[in-house]
């Protein structure tokens, strides 16, 4: 939206209307059996549970003098169960309902934007959530009446696991977003569940701990706001990446999906950058600069095979976009549709975020970086060497086949030459595991199984010299898509198809 | 408003669903696609309302791309499915007001809309009910409401009068004829032939993915059937004699009798046909009944198709 749309927008602020979904779904929730039955079923556990407590604890003469915190900690793992577990769950399993590979719900095809329809669905989970807290919360607040918890305490847990939740719907609706068939969305909510669990306990443990260290004496100290800062900023980094993901999918092919994600995730690298940065300029440790190496290694992976799954040929309406200047064609390169750009905005991430961390090293002195080049480096070259691979195997021989096919054989040509050799030795009856730690050039795998630098640095002469070779034979690929990224020219228009009925008579 | 479908192709793995297809029509038409089951028809109606990408070729909805600009194209085509409204727990008036919401219609405006739209779909009546317990022909008319709620220019209906008792399809044929009237551009595309025939201005035939025959009803019944059909009743029956005579006469090309009647093929035009009458009250023959029976789409349909699926 324009500067003067987001003013006419303010402006506009008394016909302002709640998103359409959420209205929607928000009825269709409160005369949902699920949701009903789960929020009765909360409501008598939690009222269950306090009377045995207060049965159980409150007439012995040995009762428990901090009663309200037992209780409370019983309470936190209720609400945990419900709403970790059910509502992700039910707001996934009705995106994925409605996107039914090939008999989409028609929200889908009309005017509302992906963005709409992904913050609607967020919304509804988040206000799911709300009445669930809202449930909760006097059950929590009588718990201080007990004493053993104060209310501090309790508001801020139950902040944080609102906050997980909702980060939680987020990527629930995308997992239900993904363009996958029933079965593999059907793994998906089996696999969701599993990870709900994880979720649950590990909520529950940071729980118990904020609980003991009393998190209302702690409030006045700095590092408990930086903390909290750094929580908040984390969960909305990854909150806002599956949303930018979860739009892309549902925005129609021919639009620039690439756009919103890679700005996104290029603006996160930068203020995760920052924040390091300054954390290690603060702390004096560059160490502090790992945790933005691996999350961009780990992230960049990830873009490098959606990236290799993008289609060659930009679709009119994003050629209309491009810009006729040279420096900023240059930059749309980076962020527009298409493998090739992706690739050189992957391997530019890559690449500035390792020398900045080589160049961190001067800011202190407790740190050898020299360890992670080893893996660093190697592992990176393997990983742009495959999927060059998956590229020129997908153009020369499965042209007709889907793009995403070339993002699928990088995965199984790096996982089959893994494996291969394991498979192999286990034929022969000579697989041990000094035989996995060898050194088996090509897999990517083995870098972080072998215990010798030397043997890792081999590994790296390999991978730059298939790197090498692979950007040989896809040079040409490389320079063709750098061309055809321009402007449409002006085409003469196709001749009108003559209209089997002649017009009506205009009455 | 034109819609032109042009050289649209889509392939589902090695099947092609629809090869190469082109055709086009305007306002004010309700342009009928006929075809056996697996034709194309469905794959067709979902390109053109955005729920499918073609493989190739496009869809213009006055100049805008229905692959290029899918969210411009939205605002102006209104799709009726095969398979109809199924939420189990909104009303009939919710989602109305949602697909409204939707499509941005706002304030007093949604309000209107929807309540124009529940009189002219006629389920004012019926607008608290939930969709589950509706009818198929009256969820058909909340399908229906659906896509006008924001009146579109283009309406796709893909097989509406299916499941319809007849009245339902009396009055759905009403409705079509209204919208018509209002300047819609609409593709139809039904089994129940017979009924296209009446409401329908031109005519797509598809089969296999390919058209078979387009143009208008008369015209595709004219390259259908070159030789006329006509039926002649006389007074008293002296059938045996009719057929003798007929055959004797210029432009009749084969003679049969049906019940009361004899029906006759004749290849000249309706001039010829005068001529036949005139021969045949020369000869005394009382002719009580003379006229064209005049072949529908059911005929050019079992003419043109063979049947064959993908």
């Amino acid at each position: 939206m324009s500067a003067a749309g987001i003013k006419q927008h303010l402006a506009d602020w008394r016909n302002w209307e709640l998103n359409p979904i959420v209205i929607k779904e928000l009825r269709q929730a409160v005369r949902s059996w699920a949701v009903v039955a789960m929020l009765v079923l909360f409501l008598v556990v939690l009222f269950l549970t306090s009377l045995w407590f207060l049965v159980t604890q409150s007439f012995t003469v040995d009762a428990d003098i901090q009663l309200g915190g037992s209780m409370f900690s019983a309470f936190i793992v209720i609400l945990a169960m419900a709403s970790v577990f059910f509502i992700p769950l039910y707001v996934g399993v009705r995106v994925a309902m409605e996107r039914q590979e090939n008999n989409p719900d028609l929200l889908y095809v009309s005017t509302l934007s992906p963005a709409r329809i992904i913050r609607g669905k967020f919304f509804c989970g988040a206000y799911m959530a709300l009445l669930f807290f809202s449930a909760c919360m006097p059950f929590m607040a009588f718990t201080n009446l007990l004493r053993g918890v104060d209310l501090p305490t309790v508001f801020l847990i139950l902040a944080f696991l609102y906050l997980v939740v909702c980060a939680a719907n987020m990527v629930a609706i995308f997992l239900a977003c993904l363009p996958v068939s029933r079965p593999f969305k059907f793994l998906f909510v089996i696999y969701g569940i599993f990870q709900s669990f994880g979720i649950i306990a590990s909520l529950v443990g940071i729980s118990f701990n904020m609980m003991r260290s009393g998190m209302g004496a702690m409030m006045t100290g700095r590092d408990f706001w930086v903390n909290v800062a750094m929580f908040l900023a984390l969960g909305l980094a990854g909150t806002g990446l599956f949303y930018v993901l979860a739009v892309a999918l549902v925005a129609p092919p021919s639009a620039n999906r690439a756009l919103p994600v890679r700005i996104y995730v290029t603006a996160i690298w930068v203020l995760g950058g920052l924040a390091s940065f300054s954390w290690t300029l603060q702390s004096g440790s560059p160490d502090r600069l790992l945790p933005w190496l691996f999350v961009t290694f780990v992230v960049m992976l990830a873009a490098l095979l959606v990236t290799i799954s993008n289609a060659d040929e930009l679709s009119l309406r994003v050629r209309r976009t491009i810009p006729q200047s040279f420096i900023r064609r240059a930059v749309a390169f980076l962020f527009y549709n298409g493998a090739a750009g992706g690739l050189l905005w992957i391997a530019g991430i890559l690449a500035v975020t390792y020398f900045a961390v080589l160049a961190g090293r001067s800011l202190g002195t407790k740190f050898d970086f020299d360890e992670n080049w080893y893996w660093f480096g190697p592992t990176v070259c393997y990983a742009f060497a495959y999927a060059l691979l998956g590229l020129l195997v997908h153009r020369k021989f499965l042209s007709r086949r889907a793009p995403k096919v070339a993002g699928l054989l990088a995965v199984l040509l790096a996982g089959g030459w893994a494996v291969v050799p394991s498979v192999v030795l286990f034929f022969l009856n000579r697989l041990t595991w000094t035989s996995v730690q060898q050194m088996q050039p090509g897999n990517i795998f083995n870098i972080f199984t072998l215990r010798d630098n030397e043997l890792r640095l081999e590994h790296l002469y390999c991978s730059v010299v298939l790197l090498g070779l692979l950007l040989v034979l896809n040079f040409r690929w490389f320079a063709r898509q750098v061309q055809a990224f321009r402007p449409p020219g002006p085409t003469p228009k196709p001749g009108p198809v003559a209209p089997a009925v002649p017009p009506p008579i205009p009455q | 408003m034109k819609v032109q479908v042009r050289q649209l192709r889509k392939e589902f793995g090695k099947t092609v669903a629809v090869d190469n297809i082109s055709f086009s029509f305007d306002s004010g038409h309700v342009f009928g696609f006929v075809g056996p089951n697996g034709a194309g028809k469905t794959t067709t109606m979902r390109i053109i309302s955005t729920i499918e990408e073609p493989t190739s070729g496009d869809v213009l909805l006055n100049g805008v791309s229905v692959c290029e600009e899918p969210e411009l194209a939205r605002r102006v085509v209104g799709y009726v499915p095969d398979t109809l409204p199924a939420h189990a727990d909104i009303t009939v008036h919710e989602y109305l007001d949602f697909y409204a919401r939707a499509y941005g219609l706002r304030g007093r405006k949604r309000t209107q809309a929807i309540e124009a739209i529940e009189e002219f779909t006629n389920v004012t009546g019926i607008r608290e009910k939930h969709l589950k317990a509706l009818s198929k022909g009256m969820k058909q008319r909340v399908s229906l409401g659906r896509a006008l709620v924001y009146d579109p220019d283009v309406l796709v209906l893909d097989e509406p009068a299916a499941g319809l008792d007849p009245r339902a399809r009396v009055e759905l044929r009403e409705l079509l004829a209204l919208l018509a009237e209002r300047r819609k551009a609409i593709l139809i595309s039904s089994h129940i032939l017979t009924e296209l025939t009446e409401i329908c201005n031109g005519v797509v035939i598809i089969e296999r993915g390919k058209i078979l025959e387009t143009g208008t009803i008369e015209d595709v019944l004219k390259k259908s059937t070159p030789r006329r059909t006509l039926a002649v009743r006389l007074l008293e029956p002296q059938n045996a004699a009719l057929m003798r005579e007929l055959l004797q006469l210029p432009f009749v090309e084969a003679v049969r009798e049906a019940a009361s009647e004899v029906l006759f093929e004749m290849s000249g035009d309706e001039a010829a046909a005068g001529d036949i009458l005139t021969a045949l009250m020369a000869k005394k023959f009382r002719v009580i009944e003379f006229r064209q029976t005049r072949a529908n789409l059911e005929d050019i349909f079992m003419n043109v198709t063979k049947g064959g699926v993908q």
